[in-house]
């Protein structure tokens, strides 16, 4: 069988040709050699996001204070004679209010004896609180700078109510941008 | 008999050519979010480590919950870390002792038997002398920082419902243990009851 060259493909070259230049499909092994990490990180990664969606994430703060001192003595701080000495006690009736000039009267009206910030239908009067240490720290121009204060508490008095205290003597309610006692300091009276 | 076949030369062009014309484009039928992954992982991977390690990842539950404050100062991170739960004190991850009852504690503390001297004292042996320990590793610490070593730093961790004569025995008890600064921990996130 004689063969004639010419410029036309044979049917049969062109069936090689179909053949030969169909793309090779990769077996795994021949691949390339890196290691398919992608389904282990999909993996990590979901239980990375269900970690941190199931931790109970809480925006702490921090009380800064330093000792009480046995006795009722107070802190070991130098108090001025000017200075308001402002003490709250936490009693179950209410809020006991001692300054230099003495305890303070019922509705936080001057000096006299009782509970300064009686409860409110069974519920500590933080708002009122709040309103009398303003009307405290007004009340002389040489407790403008005065940002301590003591608080103390009957035994039981539990420690939100503390913190909470503490909150009402930070700044005026009526006005936010005035600083009223920041600095507390815890006194045993026990 | 007479077959017509192409020149080798003209038959390797068109294998050629076929070949070129069967190569598939390199396909993008999926988003490779493959970079991605990695940085996320290694990102997360970071947070958790220091979620965990700092200070102000106070884990809450039944037996400790922090009491809500309007605060919005950053926690402490340095000091000694003293938590007070419903059941137990501890320094560090250290148990301490084991707390009795609420009633018990709002009249006694922790109980005469684990005081220094009787009922009234507010000095709880077992915390002071944990706080001891604590202490000399913390004076090196500080010395080492640079730091007054003079007096150490303490991290109040205490539940909610704590009644005050508990927290002044353990203030008073860190007092005692050279600690001359307290930072109270409290949840941010509470308005002023009304």
């Amino acid at each position: 069988m004689e063969s004639e060259s010419t410029n036309e493909l044979s049917a049969g070259q062109r069936a090689k040709v179909r053949r030969l230049s169909v793309p090779k499909e990769l077996t795994p092994d021949e691949e390339g050699g890196e290691l398919n990490i992608v389904p282990f990180l999909d993996i990590i990664t979901n239980i990375l996001i269900f970690v941190l969606a199931t931790v109970a994430v809480t925006f702490t703060a921090a009380i800064d204070s330093s000792p009480p001192a046995s006795g009722g003595k107070g802190v070991r701080k130098d108090i001025e004679s000017t200075a308001l000495n402002l003490t709250i006690l936490i009693v179950n009736d209410g809020f006991s209010m001692k300054a230099s000039g003495g305890n303070i009267a019922p509705g936080c009206t001057g000096p006299g004896a009782g509970i300064a910030i009686p409860k409110r239908s069974g519920k500590y009067d933080f708002a009122s609180l709040n309103a009398c240490a303003a009307k405290l720290k007004s009340a002389s121009p040489d407790f403008a700078d005065e940002t301590q204060f003591y608080v103390t508490g009957n035994p039981s008095t539990d420690y939100q109510t503390i913190v909470s205290v503490i909150d009402a003597l930070r700044t005026d309610m009526r006005d936010p941008s005035r600083t009223l006692f920041t600095d507390v300091n815890f006194k045993v009276t026990l | 008999m007479t077959t017509q076949r192409a020149s080798t030369a003209k038959y390797k062009t068109e294998l050629r050519r076929a070949i070129r014309r069967n190569a598939a484009e390199p396909e993008i039928n999926f988003l490779n979010i493959t970079a991605m992954l990695d940085i996320m992982t290694i990102i997360l991977v970071f947070l958790l480590k220091t979620l965990g390690e700092s200070s102000a990842a106070v884990p809450q539950n039944d037996d400790l919950r922090l009491p809500k404050s309007v605060i919005k100062s950053a926690p402490a991170e340095e000091g000694t870390v003293v938590t007070v739960s419903k059941t137990q004190l501890l320094v560090g991850d250290n148990k301490v002792l084991n707390l009795p009852g609420r009633e018990s504690l709002a009249q006694t503390g922790v109980g005469a038997q684990e005081k220094r001297s009787g009922p009234t004292d507010l000095y709880i042996v077992k915390l002071g002398n944990a706080l001891q320990a604590a202490r000399k590793t913390d004076r090196v610490v500080r010395q080492a920082k640079g730091l007054d070593p003079s007096s150490s730093e303490a991290i109040i961790i205490a539940d909610g419902t704590t009644p005050y004569r508990l927290l002044i025995e353990v203030l008073f008890t860190l007092g005692q243990s050279e600690f001359g600064k307290y930072h109270l921990m409290v949840m941010q996130g509470k308005e002023i009851p009304q």
